[in-house]
C-alpha cells in the first residue's frame, strides 16, 4: 500500500504540519506502506513538478493532507493541489485524508475546510477517510511527537488510533478525532501565554514598541 | 466610503459573470461617489505565504515578500467596505482569491482577543468595515452553499466585520439576477460603517 503526504505549510518539514502528518505517515511506514512527502507549493512550482505530483497522487491509495488553517480554510497552495487532483481521474479506492491545525485555541474553527477536505473527496470519486483536526497547534511546535509526552498524549494516542485504522484499509475512527480535538491545556492558559509570546519575540526581534505601527495610514 | 473590491475570477473562461460583478460593484460605488480599488487577482503576481510572521514580530505590518499585493494591504487598511469574489471551489475560495487573502496577515495583529465568545486577532486598522462576498456556481450544490456562507461569517469575525453579506449566483447568471441585489446591499454597507 502506498500513502502521500502533502504538507500545505510553507515551512514544509519544519513547521506543525510535517509534526503531524510526518507522525501519522510513520506510524503508517512501520506498518509497511510505502510512503512519500511533498510539500503543496514546491510541488506546484512549475509545470513538471506539477506533473511529478499529480503522478506521485495518481500512485497513492491513500493521500494525506497536513495543513494550517489559514483565514478559516485550506492555505492556497492546497487548494491549488486539490484542483490539480479534482482535474486528474481518481485511482481506483483512493482514499483523502487530513491532519488540520490552527492557533486558535477553538477546534471548531477548523471545521470549514475539513468540510472542504471532504466534499473534495465526494465530489471526485475518491473516499473520505476523515479529518484529525485540532486548535492550539502554536503549542506543538516542531519537536518530534513521540518524545513528547504530557500535554500531548492525547495527540499521541489520537495518531496512533487513525493509523492502526488507516493501515488495515479503515477510516479515521471517530474515537481518533475526538481525542485528536481535546485541548492541550487550558483555554485562559493558552490565551495569556499566546499574548505573552507574541510581545516576547517581537521584543527579541527589535520590535517590541513598534508591533502595533499601521504602515498604510 | 473607500472600498476594495478583490476579484478572484479565473482565467479560464468561466470568470465572466464574476467579471461582470466586479465591474457593477465599482460602478455603483462610483455613482455614488465612494472610491473603489479593484483588483483583478489573476493577473497579479503574488507569492503564497511564507508563515514567517515577520509581518507581526520582525517589520511590523508590511510583507517581507515584495510583490504585487502591496497595494492590497494599502488598500485594505482604508477601507470601509471589503468586496471578495471567487468561483466556489468545493464551498470554499477559488485559488486566485485565497493567493490574496493568505497574505492579508500584515493588517490584523499578532495578539488575541475574544470576539463572540471565540478567540481572533484584533484588527491592525480598526474601524467599521463591512463584508460583502461573491460565489458562483457552475451547478446548485446545497452543501457546498451552506459551507461558503458559514465561511464567510467565520472570515467576518476574524475581520471584525460589522456587516457581512455573502450570495452564490449561477456560473452563467445574467445582470438581472444580480443587479437590484447589489444595489440593496451597497446601500446596507453604507448604512452599517456610517
Amino acid at each position: 500500500m502506498n500513502a502521500l503526504l502533502i504538507i500545505g505549510s510553507p515551512k514544509g518539514k519544519t513547521g506543525t504540519s510535517y509534526a503531524l502528518g510526518g507522525a501519522l505517515l510513520a506510524r503508517l511506514a512501520a506498518a509497511g506502506w510505502e510512503t512519500a512527502v511533498m510539500t503543496a507549493a514546491t510541488a506546484l512550482s512549475s509545470l513538471e513538478k506539477q506533473e511529478d505530483f499529480g503522478r506521485a497522487a495518481d500512485r497513492a491509495d491513500l493521500i494525506l493532507f497536513s495543513f494550517p488553517l489559514y483565514v478559516d480554510q485550506l492555505p492556497a497552495p492546497v487548494i491549488r493541489s486539490i484542483e490539480v487532483l479534482a482535474g486528474r481521474q481518481a485511482a481506483k479506492n483512493q482514499k483523502i485524508a487530513a491532519v488540520i491545525q490552527c492557533g486558535f485555541p477553538e477546534t471548531h474553527q477548523n471545521q470549514p475546510a475539513v468540510d472542504i477536505m471532504r466534499i473534495f473527496a465526494q465530489k471526485t470519486g475518491r473516499g473520505w477517510a476523515g479529518a484529525l483536526a485540532m486548535g492550539m497547534g502554536g503549542a506543538v511546535g516542531r519537536r518530534p511527537l513521540d518524545k513528547a509526552k504530557g500535554i500531548q498524549k492525547n495527540t499521541v494516542k489520537a495518531l496512533d488510533l487513525a493509523a492502526a485504522s488507516l493501515a488495515s484499509g479503515g477510516d479515521i475512527p471517530e474515537e481518533a478525532s475526538v481525542l485528536f480535538a481535546k485541548p492541550l491545556m487550558p483555554k485562559a492558559l493558552y490565551f495569556a501565554a499566546a499574548n505573552f509570546g507574541m510581545k516576547i519575540q517581537a521584543r527579541q526581534h527589535g520590535a517590541g514598541k513598534r508591533v502595533y505601527d499601521r504602515p498604510y495610514d | 466610503m473607500n472600498m476594495t473590491i478583490l476579484n478572484g475570477a479565473s482565467g479560464d473562461g468561466r470568470g465572466e459573470t464574476l467579471r461582470a460583478i466586479a465591474s457593477t460593484v465599482a460602478a455603483k460605488a462610483s455613482a455614488r461617489n465612494w472610491t473603489a480599488s479593484t483588483f483583478d487577482l489573476e493577473a497579479m503576481d503574488i507569492k503564497p505565504c511564507r508563515g514567517c510572521f515577520a509581518c507581526w514580530l520582525k517589520h511590523p505590518g508590511t510583507c517581507v515578500v515584495k510583490d504585487d499585493q502591496e497595494p492590497i494591504l494599502k488598500a485594505i487598511a482604508g477601507s470601509d467596505l471589503v468586496v471578495w469574489l471567487t468561483p466556489l471551489f468545493f464551498g470554499g475560495y477559488g485559488p486566485t482569491l485565497k493567493k490574496a487573502l493568505d497574505r492579508v496577515i500584515p493588517v490584523i495583529l499578532p495578539f488575541f482577543i475574544k470576539v463572540e465568545g471565540e478567540v481572533h486577532h484584533p484588527q491592525r486598522y480598526p474601524r467599521n468595515r463591512a463584508l460583502l462576498v461573491f460565489g458562483t456556481q457552475s451547478e446548485p450544490d446545497e452543501e457546498a452553499g451552506r459551507i461558503f456562507h458559514g465561511l464567510v461569517r467565520r472570515n467576518a469575525l476574524n475581520l471584525n466585520g460589522i456587516m457581512t453579506e455573502s450570495r452564490i449566483y449561477p456560473e452563467e447568471a445574467a445582470p438581472a439576477e444580480w443587479t437590484a441585489d447589489i444595489a440593496a446591499l451597497l446601500e446596507k454597507a453604507k448604512e452599517a460603517v456610517s
